[in-house]
């Protein structure tokens, strides 16, 4: 069970941005779509048959050629200030046919990648998920961000489109992150690393749905970028982003009217602390949430 | 810790080793071991302990008996062949594969090792089993041409689905130069759910020459006598039974929902007379 680097490059300052698959593969996304549009340079991958199960064989003419087992690869970037190192997990490591890592394999994971961020110097980490919330997937979701140590609030804070746990209404900062993207903080934290996980949000009614959801994508990489200080072209997420709309609006349309009528509520709803009037109620928008749970018979949660 | 236990009264030299996993398609890994064993009159050589492999929350009860993973090794010293039995580990596929061949190498000092594998044909089972190879290494391939073997299978994994168990095998197998073939037999899809002796024969047949265990395969010819006779009478007895056959023999499709009909009617009937 091992690190294999193929090359050692001195970074500055290195930040590193890490993220495993989860509900509509949102962080996944954000984290791949920045190291593509960064060009980022292959630096080194976890083994992977101590955490995976194989995922492909190749067998030619009666000869087995090949056994692909998903990848954890780790990427670099040189950006002139702060370089970047990428870690991207095509899979979480969890036995029996669950999504999420946890136990002693997801520990060993986390481990394997913050041994990498020390190696090169990293002294913050930046993970990335989903946040199942009550929206309409017409509105432009929020980040949730959460970090690993009271000295960051302060700086989460100054993220534009960016909120903390405590402010959303009725959670008084609690939270689950489920696996690895939030593993990762907690032994971080352990090492004395900074670490902040920053969650697209994503429609309640669409977490069940097997297909991605690009929107929440695209405001985690805002997030992102600019707590990075880097700048990308958004045109390609915008054009994936197109695409899931219109498979979005699809299946919408296939919802019962009475459902289609509660959840268009949603695009009124504020569950965040409200500054200003809403155009409903707060009893109305406790009822609308009860209905949809009902519905989709699902808890809100995080990833 | 090691992960396994080794109790034979003495090592082996240059055996040969056959893997067999429960829940393959009629189940075939089970029955061409369990007749092996039998056959040979083998002793239990060792066992991989089940506690980092299988979840071991409670137990299943299955035909009112509990049922508790079995991960163990036997031996015929006469015949220099160690046979493993298991039931497909349900985590660290790894380690529990490299425990395998490490009992293998250390113990055993196996030359060559093979997987049995059934799998689900669309064919009717009238026509003859095919024994199909897959190799693990071009010289495990080029000994085993002399035998009636479908050696030139090309597959890819397709989405959705993983590679089994025994490809897993053979690719841990490979890394340490160990000489590796997977066998497998396509299984009538309506026989997969209870046996099929004319693949169990197949199988058997081959280790027979291959081995030279020098076994006497007539109670087997019986049993596939029995089963064919067994298949002639339901399609006697039940005209869509036989229709739906007749199908698969002029290789015409069947619809899922025939295919469905036809595996439930065989399968309750197999039951029923048994």
């Amino acid at each position: 069970m091992g690190v294999r680097l193929y090359k050692e490059p001195k970074l500055e300052n290195p930040v590193m941005v890490a993220s495993w698959p989860g509900i509509g593969n949102i962080g996944i996304i954000a984290v791949d779509t920045l190291r593509n549009m960064l060009e980022a340079e292959d630096l080194g991958e976890i083994e992977p048959w101590d955490f995976f199960y194989p995922k492909k064989v190749l067998i030619r003419n009666g000869e087995l050629k090949e056994l692909e087992f998903p990848s954890s690869k780790f990427y670099f970037k040189r950006t002139g200030e702060k370089d970047l190192l990428f870690f991207i997990g095509e899979e979480q490591p969890a036995d029996g046919g669950r999504t999420y890592a946890e136990g002693k394999k997801a520990y060993q994971m986390a481990n394997l990648v913050l041994d990498v961020a020390q190696r090169f110097g990293c002294q913050r980490v930046y993970t990335s998920g989903a946040a199942v919330a009550p929206i309409h997937h017409t509105t432009r979701p929020k980040v949730w961000a959460v970090p690993n140590s009271k000295g960051l609030i302060s700086e989460v804070k100054t993220y534009e489109n960016a909120i903390l746990m405590s402010e959303i209404e009725g959670r008084g900062g609690q939270g689950n992150i489920t696996g690895l993207n939030g593993l990762l903080l907690g032994v971080a934290r352990k090492r004395g690393i900074e670490a902040i996980c920053v969650m697209g949000e994503i429609p309640v009614y669409l977490q069940g749905f097997p297909f991605p959801y690009p929107k929440a994508s695209k405001s985690v990489l805002e997030v992102l970028t600019t707590a990075l200080g880097i700048e990308i072209d958004m045109e390609r997420i915008a054009s994936f982003i197109e695409r899931s709309d219109k498979e979005i609006e699809q299946l919408y349309e296939k919802f019962p009217p009475e459902i289609k009528e509660q959840l268009d509520k949603l695009k009124y709803v504020s569950y965040d602390k409200p500054t200003e009037p809403t155009p409903i109620t707060e009893e109305d928008k406790k009822r609308i949430l009860e209905d949809i749970d009902k519905f989709f018979k699902k808890e809100p949660k995080e990833d | 810790m090691q992960a396994f236990k080794v109790y034979g009264k003495r090592e082996l030299q240059d055996s040969s080793l056959i893997v067999g996993w429960s829940e393959d398609a009629a189940n075939l890994g089970t029955r061409v071991i369990d007749y092996l064993n039998k056959k040979l009159a083998t002793e239990e050589f060792g066992e991989i302990d089940p506690v980092d492999f299988f979840p071991l929350g409670g137990v299943s009860v299955e035909d009112d008996i509990v049922q508790f993973p079995e991960s163990k090794f036997y031996c015929s010293y006469e015949k220099n062949l160690v046979i493993f039995k298991s039931n497909a580990p349900r985590a660290e596929w790894h380690k529990f594969l490299s425990s395998v061949l490490n009992v293998a190498e250390r113990y055993c000092h196996v030359k060559e090792l093979y997987a049995i594998g059934g799998m689900v044909s669309l064919s009717a089972h009238t026509s003859p089993r095919e024994l199909l190879l897959v190799s693990n290494l071009p010289k495990m391939k080029n000994e085993l041409g002399q035998y009636d073997l479908a050696r030139g299978m090309d597959y890819e994994t397709p989405l959705g689905q993983r590679p089994t168990l025994s490809s897993f095998l053979l690719w841990v197998a490979k890394n340490r130069d160990i000489p590796a073939a997977s066998l497998w037999v396509p299984v009538p899809f309506y026989l997969v759910a209870t046996e099929d002796a004319a693949a169990c024969r197949k199988v058997v047949d081959f280790f027979d020459k291959r081995l030279a265990l020098g076994i006497d395969l007539s109670d087997l010819d019986e049993a596939v006598a029995r089963q064919n006779e067994k298949l002639a009478q339901i399609r006697f007895s039940f005209p869509e039974v036989d229709s739906y056959i007749r199908n698969l023999e002029s290789n015409v499709a069947l619809s899922q929902e025939d295919s469905e009909k036809l595996a439930k009617e065989i399968e309750e009937y197999l039951r029923r007379i048994d």
